[in-house]
């Protein structure tokens, strides 16, 4: 097909390029700041002076599929070639739901389940999923991306911990409750109302302070903004501005110190993409908007809060369907531009993406990647290498000033909480997912193998991964057997003393703890959320 | 036209998903169908959206197993048997093929808008003749 080729001299986010740079173009906000060296504030050159050297990038990959010990299997093998922390992938049709597995929608797609992440209804599947795992010594992500299910992943994570004897006050790792994904990225069939995730997240928050000094408990992921249609400068402002959110509400609380809530805030996730500098001048903005944020609304004055530390998940949504191999290059240069941004820790997403979740093949390649990036190229030995570039400093300026200005434009409409509840940023979401195909389809947006270059007959197919099929039934049987083997009076008397919590003000973590003790299933909990809070009423999506 | 043609889109899985859904609906609204968000929805509740609202056409967005949407298609050709059904969404290669053979058309990632409208309007074109 013949198409004009309208040549497009603008980033992915629309910001105009120049055909070069020059230190005309480098704005005095920048030149201020340009001689501080890495480690030092206001950190946009890096948050640590000797960057890699001290401390590699973690190698972190999302895994989960089927059955707990399938999950616990995939971890095992990303462990054994090399990850460096891993992330426990939850069911979504049960955990993000909050559903046990006989519920009337689940059983209604039964052979869906298992396909995402590993059914945990109760302590004895999160136990079966990290047997043999050794989390006292490996940086652990729990599960729980999704709002409402965050505290029931803790705290199984916790109790499978406390149970091996290990303290949660030595317990590193970290949680993610994200409201980009919960409301924005994935919006679920039922979700408690924003009001009540907010609630959730700061006894969440507030309870790690104060028990788990090792544990990061919420991470903010404007991935899940940025996969859903935000460009690179909203992803970031409107991650800024969830910030404000979660900071506010722990201090009109008032239990708690700022500086330490600012450390329990202090790890957020980004995407990066096929923009290759405006990623690496997204993350470098980012780590500036954070320091001044905490500096000039809070007053915080802690070196180690004033520091953002960043993951990085390379977009799912770059990774086509057709010519899979491809990905392979598209997850490399994804990973380049996240840790030339000097991101803390990275996922690079698998090359069959688009067809399934990852294969062992695809899982065991994106380790490989990260692995060749931090051995064999030297990149990681000096820290901001891009540094005093024109292009990049001018691209990190204008990076930070939209990103600002996207915040103020959040705070207009009243807040993060109410632009999700009133669709306001799905509907930016949307313009930019319908004008992203737009391009491509009129050719000023080019992908290799799916616009063009196409190759109908490759042989290089892949099929993804299949998983397995009996993860239904075995969620089942274990389902009935918590409820034939644990204490009845036991499980009934702690969800009396969640709910009183959650219709209180006392932390909800607490009881929580003692709920998944008790063997409380996920579905109970969700039970008792949706009688207390109802449900969120989701804006027009589409 | 006697009327504009009717589409119900509707997700078989409780995955949330939707920007490819919503840029397809986008596109189909902008053609000039009358598009109908289901939501989640489960067999049952297709096949009564799709008898409710008496649509010319039924699209299927995948984000889970393939078997549910093979379950679902049978519902719905036992409700509606001339009813045209296409799918898009995450599908492997092998489910389009096992699509393909139940009579459905599938869009995987990467389809073009161009295409998805093409083919909603010579699947219409029986139920709403011009």
């Amino acid at each position: 097909m013949s198409r004009p080729p309208p040549p497009s001299f603008a980033s992915r986010s629309g910001i105009p390029l120049k055909a070069a740079y020059g230190p005309g173009d480098v704005p005095e906000s920048i030149r201020r700041v340009a001689g501080a060296l890495p480690g030092e504030a206001p950190y946009y050159r890096g948050s640590f002076p000797q960057g890699y050297r001290t401390k590699p990038w973690r190698i972190f990959q999302l895994s989960g599929f089927g059955k707990p010990e399938d999950e616990n299997e995939r971890i095992k093998f990303l462990l054994h070639h090399g990850e460096t922390g891993f992330l426990m992938e939850h069911d979504r049709n049960t955990a993000d739901h909050l559903y046990n597995v006989d519920h009337p929608d689940v059983v209604a797609r039964r052979e869906d389940v298992g396909q995402t992440g590993a059914v945990m209804q109760s302590v004895r599947e999160v136990a079966i999923c990290l047997d043999g795992i050794p989390i006292e010594s490996t940086y652990g992500h729990a599960g729980g991306a999704v709002v409402q299910h965050a505290p029931f992943a803790l705290a199984a994570y916790w109790t499978v911990a406390r149970r091996r004897g290990i303290p949660l006050e030595q317990l590193g790792g970290t949680g993610q409750s994200d409201f980009f994904l919960t409301y924005l990225g994935c919006v679920t069939k039922q979700q408690i109302p924003t009001a009540a995730g907010l609630r959730l997240n700061a006894d969440i928050i507030e309870f790690c302070a104060r028990h788990a000094p090792k544990w990061v408990p919420v991470s903010i992921a404007g991935y899940n903004g940025g996969d859903s249609g935000l460009n690179a400068w909203q992803e970031l402002g409107a991650v800024i501005a969830n910030a404000i959110e979660y900071l506010d509400e722990v201090k009109r609380r008032g239990n708690l110190d700022m500086t330490a809530a600012a450390h329990k805030v202090g790890g957020v996730n980004f995407r990066t993409t096929m923009d290759f500098f405006e990623d690496v001048a997204k993350l470098r903005a980012a780590r500036k908007l954070w320091h001044d944020l905490l500096r000039e609304r809070y007053g915080i004055t802690d070196e180690r809060a004033l520091k953002l530390r960043i993951h990085i998940v390379t977009a799912g949504s770059m990774m086509t369907y057709s010519q899979p191999f491809n990905n392979i290059v598209r997850g490399t240069m994804m990973a380049l531009s996240a840790v030339l941004g000097g991101t803390q820790s990275l996922g690079v997403s698998g090359y069959d993406e688009a067809i399934s979740v990852p294969s062992e093949h695809a899982h065991q390649m994106s380790v490989r990647i990260q692995q060749i990036l931090q051995h064999e190229t030297n990149i990681g030995k000096v820290t901001d290498p891009l540094g005093g570039s024109y292009f990049v400093e001018a691209l990190t300026a204008e990076m930070a000033d939209r990103a600002t200005a996207f915040a103020a434009d959040i705070a207009a409409q009243g807040g993060f909480l109410a632009t999700l509840d009133s669709g306001w940023l799905h509907a930016r979401a949307r313009d930019n997912q319908v004008a992203w195909q737009q391009a491509e389809e009129d050719g000023r947006q080019l992908v290799v193998g799916v616009t063009d270059f196409r190759d109908d007959a490759s042989q290089f197919e892949v099929d993804g991964f299949p998983g397995v099929n009996d993860s239904y039934d075995v969620a089942l049987s274990r389902l009935e057997a918590v409820r034939r083997e644990r204490h009845e009076t036991g499980a009934k008397t702690a969800l009396k003393a969640l709910e009183a919590a959650i219709r209180g003000t006392d932390n909800v973590m607490p009881r929580m703890l003692d709920a998944l003790e008790a063997e409380v299933t996920l579905g109970e909990v969700g039970d008792l959320f949706r009688s207390v809070w109802g449900d969120w009423q989701t804006p027009e999506l589409a | 036209m006697s009327h504009a043609p009717r589409i119900l889109l509707a997700k078989t899985s409780l995955d949330g998903h939707w920007r490819g859904l919503s840029v397809v609906a986008r596109a189909l609204r902008d053609a000039g169908f009358h598009v109908i968000m289901g939501g989640m929805l489960t067999g049952a509740e297709i096949v009564r959206g799709a008898v409710d609202e008496d649509v010319d056409l039924v699209g299927l967005n995948v984000g889970g197993h393939v078997e549910v949407v093979i379950r679902v298609i049978g519902e719905l050709r036992a409700a509606r048997p001339e009813l045209p059904i296409f799918a898009g969404g995450v599908l492997p290669p092998s489910s389009c093929k096992r699509l393909a053979a139940l009579g459905v058309e599938t869009y995987p990632p990467g389809s073009s808008l161009e295409d998805i409208v093409a083919a909603a309007r010579r699947l219409t074109a029986a139920s709403t003749p011009t």
